[in-house]
């Protein structure tokens, strides 16, 4: 049984759990964190870098083909106009929410645990609105003519049309990524720097140097380089929260049931950041155990974050059931209809219950209900915070869920809405399929790159978050550093 | 320094010419074009706000995109041929309409067609004919594509080699004197059914040189209505209904408002004894499946079509009438025929008893005594003259050809290689006559088995005349030339009267000369019809005392009627047909055996499943489909599919399945003693509408007579209707700037589902066809559909007797368009005069305008539909998910054939386009321009009153579509703004639609039984929770009594 760390109901009393364990000096920090750059390539790397590089490369034949051939190539139908692409680009933007939260919110309230998982998680996010952003792009029958979505003065004198949400989630959507990319990069300079002194080729030294920007550790340097930070933090943090509420537009504005819903914004985001987080614990849980960086990234971490996805995960089954309070007290027949006999009517309980047919999509409802709100409430319990093997399953049926959320959401309110005459169903074909997977290759090859080739964990950042960092700081009392303001705000 | 030009004041010497209607109309705009030296926005960058700094920006910007937006790369080359000679009348651009006329079983059909620069695109009813007014059914529709077939037979065919016209010339100079010398011994011909007086005058100079030849007629349809007609009239008289005059109308296996209808006439006057204002008829319905024309009556009974011959003498019994034989109909109440039988004899000359044509012909004569009895004839069904003269059947045919008495058949337009019953062995058969001539459109599976085959003519390509079904006489005039060089009937009879083949008119001009009832040539061809009163026949019924069997009612029949869209298979390479779905199942691309629920259970049936029939011996495979409302022991299965492989194109190859290889030649529209043993697999069947109930919500609304006399606007407080809280709205909707508001009322009360505007639709606005793979995936491109609904009072799902309505939905054109606010690139907009409309070229296709469309509407190019053939769309087997479309390798491009009937003021689209319904716009507009050229320099810009009308409105026999200005107080459309029974789909959601429905009334006999049940179709879900309300009403019922009131059985009547 691997449980790890320390045990987490210490007696009396209490003493600080550190952000770093084993009181790891600012040098094992950056020879741990660099050595993986700088070390030979490893084997499993390799392989697992042929796998996801072969699913992205299957990725962009299917969008290739589709984009050839016709949009028809997916399952998509006449009462069904989005199913799998728009699915997909909710889902991939939501796994986007959590590394700007974690990186911006938690900057901003200083969370100081964030320091060992930002600099991955942001990551995480540019990849997943990389990901995301494909879809948008492609799922268009003409995507020859995208650029009708730019609000350019042409001689036509025609504007995008303003009203549309499809609009605002272009701005939104690259707003974000923009803005994602800067703050991101800008924390990495510091570090960037540090691996340019320290390679030993000189196209590394290049690379890093260039990407580095002339950093040299000085004080004015740390000085605007805080103060830019801070600005961008400032800037994000609105974005988390205004991204997704937009993405949740799409189907708030509407007028088909299930999609005609104000709970939608703060659902959708509470939603994001419930599925952020499930999967930046997918990455880093297994990151952590192949790089060892155990004392980095300790088990308090997780514990933080299993409680965020506890939290967000009844948020959002909260959400769920007022949704569902709110079509059976509208007494709207197309509502009710809607989440009874779309979506809940399963063949065992709730369609004998109600005498009504089984939703044809019950599996779809009632996956996501299962993996999205029964399942974190497991994390109730700390014991099952702390085993990671819990942590890991849990996390990968959050990730199941929330793409099962937007399936739902999607295809079971459109499949039957409005006139019974034109209901029908959705099947994706194989194009569908192999373009989600090699969205899967797409994201972790960018994300394999990026363990390779930079720093994954914020080594400037974690240094400051070391008791070492402290003025106060004697190696020899361990107890005296205890009660500066620095752990007190870590242990928050 | 910009010069400003002063124009003097124009003075206006003689007639004044304008440069274009802009001038005409003297618009600001055209007055800035005079004025300006350059156009607007062109010279002024100062006055409107542009400033250097942002002219830089702009064109930069510009610069920058012009690399991504590829859009110089995909404009289609076109080559143009320019007319070297003028063509009389024409003007480039503008269509020209001819009379002309669709030779039919039961008459021709006078249609006026439309021609784009010589080319016929589009075909509607004759307006000016008196008993057309304009409509079509759905098959005259789809005729226009059946000219431009790329498949049609195109070359001369000598032993299945390809030959020409000078050899068959040639080989009829060998045969033809070897034939006289035997004063036509040997000589036959068979042919279809024909109201040509030119082709009966040809057939007596043939007979004048041939009189031992033998005509023959075969009507594939099982239709012996004429013999029956016959046999209880006398020779050369045809039956005409007055549907106008009849109360009581009992419709007896007979689909009188579909596939039995003769033209469109019956369907015009049914629907005008509809009003529920007016005294409204009673229409009965007995059949064994649903019709069109069961869905319309008032009191449906579900029996076996081998049954209806008990029923008529059960119901001449309580008539009155000295009946022989008293037979017990198990499942059939008493009280139903005794109660129908009443009614009848309430309405004594203002009634009707039809029976089906493919009844036995004792069965229809049964009918005809029982209209006797009544005293029917000569007021509700009246004879007319036809022009048919004797001839043999088919089964005389096949004798003589058994006893070897034939030696040169003529096949003239008919395939009975294909369409023969079984037993006839008429394909065999034919191999032992020496020298087979076939002429026909198609190379089907009679032309395969000819010595020769011609290419025969579309009607739209050669002369010809006829007598429409209610007896005048009318031109079929030709478009075009036969666009494949080949032979019309007329032209082959021509040539054996030893005659050169005429280039023009003379052969009909020759008959017309004799028939010309007063009217010059070219008014005849003008009108499209001979004026003067048709020659009304004599109906003298003598009796005759054919034995009637009763057939034992328990054991396994099989109907076979025709197709409702390819009536007897002769259709069937014409892909718009085998796309429409058949107005009661929704089946495309096939036939399949009807049966009922129960019938499948006890046979451990579901749809789609292979059974295999057997009736006698013969046996055949096929799919079978759940028919709700269907007879128990009876299977219905549809005539004119399963064509072999190589005689139906590429769109009929594999469609469907050959009923008549279960038919003998003594079944009419019927066989007994059916086995059904489930086999092995499936048949995939593609349906365009999968959910059959309306669940509880009012979509078609419905109510009785009764009900509409106590509260003629029940329609309007239905469902959730009754509780829209008031409208108060924040915003406020910009006014429309146009005099005109166009709108469009269907009443549902006439609709009976024909779906002839449908296929208006597809030929009027270009729209593709996407094959059976595509419509199983939902992807049909159809603007205007037809929603068919059955519904049973209380159960709604059940399925034993339920009611069926329809619904035509197309764009309702919202005002408050929830597809317009979605669309990114403002690709669908409002027009000042409306209209939801569609900017294709600016389109990207996001489908987020179709996914928020309530009514699902709006029709997506998922591939390049109008620009693949439509066996081109995948490789690999159909419809298997796993084949791969054909990409941008695959061949492209239009068949240049099926261009040609494009409708050219109407954008073909792409793929990657939304496309709907825009009430026709292209008609509107020409009407814009024709009433502003009209204008002239006057103000009076309004286009007059009623003056366009949409292609779906246009086909309609049933009137039920009314399209105009709402604006316009005078409009029909205005006039019924205020009908009571009007009402909008989904009014709760404050889209404000332009099209509105009118409710559906029924009229039933309060004595029957289930009286009570009818119209009676929505389950109280919603009013039991929720009250009755009333619009504007927040909160529940006012009335608590309303309630009650629904509940009540809708008894009571005039």
């Amino acid at each position: 049984m691997l449980v790890m760390g320390p045990n987490p109901t210490p007696e009396e009393p209490l003493p600080r759990i550190p952000l770093v364990l084993n009181n790891r000096s600012m040098s094992w920090v950056t020879q741990r964190i660099c050595g993986i750059v700088e070390g030979p390539t490893p084997v499993w790397w390799l392989i697992a870098l042929a796998i996801s590089g072969t699913l992205a490369l299957i990725c962009f034949a299917c969008i290739g083909y589709m984009i050839s051939t016709g949009v028809g190539t997916w399952g998509l139908n006449h009462p069904v106009g989005w199913a799998w692409d728009i699915t997909n680009f909710v889902f991939w933007i939501g796994i986007g929410h959590a590394g700007t939260l974690i990186s911006a919110v938690l900057f901003l309230t200083r969370q100081k645990w964030r320091t060992s998982i930002n600099r991955a998680a942001e990551a995480m996010t540019l990849f997943a609105v990389v990901c995301a952003g494909i879809f948008p792009g492609i799922h268009v029958g003409r995507i020859w003519m995208v650029w009708f979505l730019a609000p350019i003065p042409n001689a036509n004198a025609i504007w995008p049309n303003f009203r549309s949400p499809l609009l605002w989630d272009v701005f939104a959507v690259s707003t974000y990524f923009t803005v994602s990319v800067m703050f991101w990069f800008i924390g990495l300079i510091p570090d960037l720097a540090t691996l340019r002194d320290r390679a030993t080729s000189k196209v590394a030294r290049f690379a890093y140097g260039f990407l580095a920007l002339g950093w040299r550790g000085g004080n004015r340097q740390w000085r605007h380089y805080e103060l830019a930070y801070l600005i961008l933090a400032g800037i994000s943090t609105p974005l988390v929260l205004s991204v997704h509420s937009v993405v949740s537009f799409d189907f708030a504005t509407s007028v088909i049931p299930g999609w005609h819903t104000t709970i939608f914004p703060p659902y959708f985001v509470a939603g994001a950041i419930f599925g952020g987080f499930a999967m930046v614990l997918t990455l880093m849980l297994p990151a952590r155990a192949i790089y060892g960086l155990h004392d980095l990234i300790t088990p308090k971490h997780v514990d933080v974050m299993c409680k965020i996805i506890l939290l967000t995960g009844t948020i959002v089954g909260y959400a769920y059931c007022m949704e569902f309070f709110t079509a059976a007290y509208s007494g709207n027949p197309y509502e009710t209809w809607l989440f009874l006999r779309n979506r809940m009517a399963d063949p065992y309980i709730f369609s004998k219950l109600y005498n009504v047919p089984v939703a044809p999509y019950w599996w779809a409802y009632w996956a996501m209900m299962s993996l999205n709100v029964i399942s974190p409430q497991i994390f109730w319990f700390p014991k099952l915070r702390y085993n990671i093997y819990v942590v890991f399953a849990v996390c990968m049926c959050v990730n199941a869920g929330m793409w099962f959320e937007r399936f739902v959401i999607i295809v079971t309110s459109i499949h039957r809405d409005f006139i019974p005459s034109s209901w029908g169903m959705f099947h994706p074909t194989w194009v569908d399929i192999w373009t989600f997977a090699g969205t899967f290759g797409l994201f972790m090859t960018l994300f394999l790159l990026f363990i390779r080739f930079l720093p994954m964990i914020a080594i400037s950042e974690v240094k400051g978050v070391l008791p070492e960092a402290d003025p106060h700081y004697h190696p020899k009392h361990d107890d005296h550093g205890a009660h500066t303001s620095t752990t007190e705000e870590a242990h928050a | 320094m910009k010069r400003i030009l002063q124009h003097p004041p124009e003075v206006v010497t003689g007639r004044k010419y304008w440069r274009n209607v802009g001038e005409l109309a003297d618009t600001p705009e055209f007055r800035g074009w005079l004025e300006r030296e350059f156009p607007q926005g062109a010279a002024e960058m100062e006055i409107d706000g542009l400033s250097r700094r942002s002219f830089m920006q702009i064109m930069g910007a510009s610069l920058a995109l012009a690399g991504f937006g590829f859009s110089g790369c995909r404009r289609p080359e076109i080559q143009f041929a320019a007319l070297s000679k003028s063509v009389e009348w024409s003007v480039p651009g503008k269509a020209l309409f001819y009379a002309s006329a669709m030779p039919r079983r039961g008459g021709a059909m006078p249609l006026m067609v439309t021609t784009h620069d010589g080319r016929p695109t589009k075909i509607e009813g004759n307006p000016l004919h008196p008993a057309s007014s304009g409509a079509t059914d759905l098959q005259a529709q789809a005729t226009i594509l059946d000219l431009y077939n790329p498949d049609r037979s195109k070359f001369f065919i000598a032993n299945g080699k390809k030959s020409d016209r000078a050899s068959f010339e040639n080989y009829l100079k060998d045969l033809l004197p070897k034939i006289a010398e035997k004063k036509g011994e040997g000589l036959a011909f068979l042919s279809d059914v024909s109201h040509s007086p030119t082709r009966e005058r040809l057939k007596k100079e043939v007979l004048a040189i041939y009189p031992a030849a033998k005509f023959h007629v075969y009507d594939p349809t099982g239709s012996v209505l004429d013999q029956a007609v016959a046999k209880s009239f006398g020779e050369g008289v045809a039956l005409s209904y007055d549907f106008e005059k009849a109360d009581v109308v009992v419709a007896v296996d007979s689909d009188f408002l579909g596939i039995d209808a003769v033209g469109t006439e019956p369907t015009r006057q049914f629907s005008k004894r509809r009003d529920p204002k007016e005294k409204m008829n009673r229409l009965y319905a007995v059949e064994n499946r649903y019709t069109i024309t069961g869905g319309m009556a008032d009191h449906r009974l579900r029996l076996k079509a081998s049954q209806a011959v008990a029923f008529l003498v059960s119901l001449a019994a309580k008539l009155g009438m000295n009946m022989t034989l008293a037979p017990e109909i198990p499942g059939v109440d008493p009280k139903w025929i005794a109660e129908c039988a009443a009614d009848l004899l309430s309405a004594q000359g203002r009634s009707l008893v039809i029976v089906g044509p493919r009844q036995p012909v004792e069965v229809q004569a049964l009918g005809f005594a029982i209209n006797q009895a009544l005293g029917n004839i000569g007021t509700t069904l009246r004879g007319v003259a036809t022009a048919a003269s004797a001839a043999g059947t088919l089964t005389d045919l096949t004798r003589a050809i058994q006893d070897k008495l034939v030696s040169t058949l003529f096949i003239l337009e008919s395939d009975p290689v294909y369409t023969a019953p079984a037993d006839l062995k008429f394909g065999e058969l034919l191999k032992s006559v020496p020298d087979v001539v076939h002429v026909g459109l198609r190379t089907d599976a009679t032309a395969q088995a000819a010595k020769w085959h011609v290419p025969g003519t579309h009607f739209l390509e050669s002369w010809d005349d006829a007598f429409s079904p209610d007896g005048t006489y009318v031109p079929v005039q030709p478009m075009i030339l036969p666009l494949f060089g080949g032979l019309s009937v007329n032209d082959v009879l021509t040539l054996l009267a030893g005659s050169p083949v005429p280039v023009g008119a003379e052969l009909v001009k020759a008959t017309f000369e004799k028939q010309g009832q007063g009217t010059t040539w070219s008014n005849f061809l003008r009108t499209g019809y001979a004026e003067g009163k048709p020659a009304a026949a004599n109906l003298a019924f003598r009796r005759f005392d054919a034995p009637i069997s009763l057939p034992d009612p328990k054991v396994i029949e099989v109907v076979f009627p025709p197709d409702y869209k390819i009536p007897d298979g002769n259709s069937i390479d014409n892909g718009w047909l085998h796309e429409l779905p058949d107005p009661v199942s929704k089946l495309t691309w096939d036939n399949a055996a009807l049966i009922s629920r129960k019938f499948a259970k006890a046979h451990g049936l579901n749809d789609n499943d292979l059974v295999k029939l057997t009736i006698g011996g013969r046996a055949l495979e096929v799919p079978v489909l759940v028919s709700p409302g269907h007879a128990d022991d009876s299977i219905t299965l549809a005539r004119g599919y399963g064509h072999a492989t190589g005689t139906a194109g590429k769109v009929g190859t594999g469609v469907g399945f050959n009923a008549f290889a279960l038919l003998t030649s003594t079944d009419s529209g019927f066989a007994n003693g059916a086995k059904i043993v489930k086999s092995q697999g499936q048949h995939l069947l593609a349906f365009t509408q999968e959910h059959h109930q309306m669940e509880g919500r009012a979509l078609v609304r419905e109510g009785t007579k009764a009900k509409f006399e106590a509260e003629p606007a029940f329609a309007k407080t239905m469902h959730i209707d009754g509780h829209i809280p008031p409208n108060i709205s924040l915003y406020k909707s910009p006014k429309l700037g146009m005099p005109e508001q166009w709108g469009m009322v269907i009443d549902l009360n006439t609709c009976t589902g024909c779906s002839a505007c449908t296929i208006a639709c597809q030929a009027e606005n270009n729209i593709p066809i996407v094959g059976k793979e595509q419509v199983h995936n939902s992807r049909e491109m159809h603007w205007l559909r037809i929603d068919r609904y059955f519904a049973t009072s209380g159960d709604e799902h059940d399925e034993t007797e339920p009611e069926m309505v329809m619904q035509p939905v197309g764009c309702q054109q919202c005002e408050n368009a929830p597809c317009e606010t979605v669309c990114p690139v403002n690709a669908t907009v409002h027009s000042e005069d409306g209209l939801n409309v569609m900017a294709y070229n600016r389109c990207i296709g996001t489908r987020y305008c179709a996914n928020n469309c309530p009514f699902k509407v709006r029709r997506f190019n998922f591939f390049n539909y109008n620009e693949r053939p439509i066996e081109k769309i995948k490789v690999g087997p159909l419809p298997e998910a796993s084949g791969l479309y054909y990409g941008p390798l695959a061949p492209k491009g239009t068949e240049e054939l099926t261009k040609m009937q494009k409708n050219p003021n109407v954008t073909v689209r792409i793929r990657g386009v939304m496309e709907k319904c825009t009430y026709c716009l292209q008609r509107i507009e020409e009407h814009r321009i024709t009433s502003r050229v009209k204008a002239g320099g006057s103000d009076k810009l309004k286009i007059p009153t009623d003056t366009i009308k949409s292609a779906c409105q246009q086909a309609c026999p049933a009137e039920a579509i009314t399209f105009g200005d709402l604006n316009d107080p005078d409009s029909a459309l205005a006039k019924l703004q205020d009908n009571p029974r009007r009402y909008r789909l989904l009014e709760y959601l404050n889209i404000r639609t332009r099209t509105s429905y009118l409710a559906r009334i029924r009229n039933p006999n309060p004595k029957m039984p289930g009286a009570d049940k009818v119209a009676d179709i929505y389950p109280d879900e919603y009013e039991s929770l929720h009250g009755e309300g009333a619009p504007g009403s927040t909160g529940p019922a006012r009335d608590p009594n309303a309630k009650a009131k629904t509940s009540e059985p809708a008894g009571a009547h005039h």
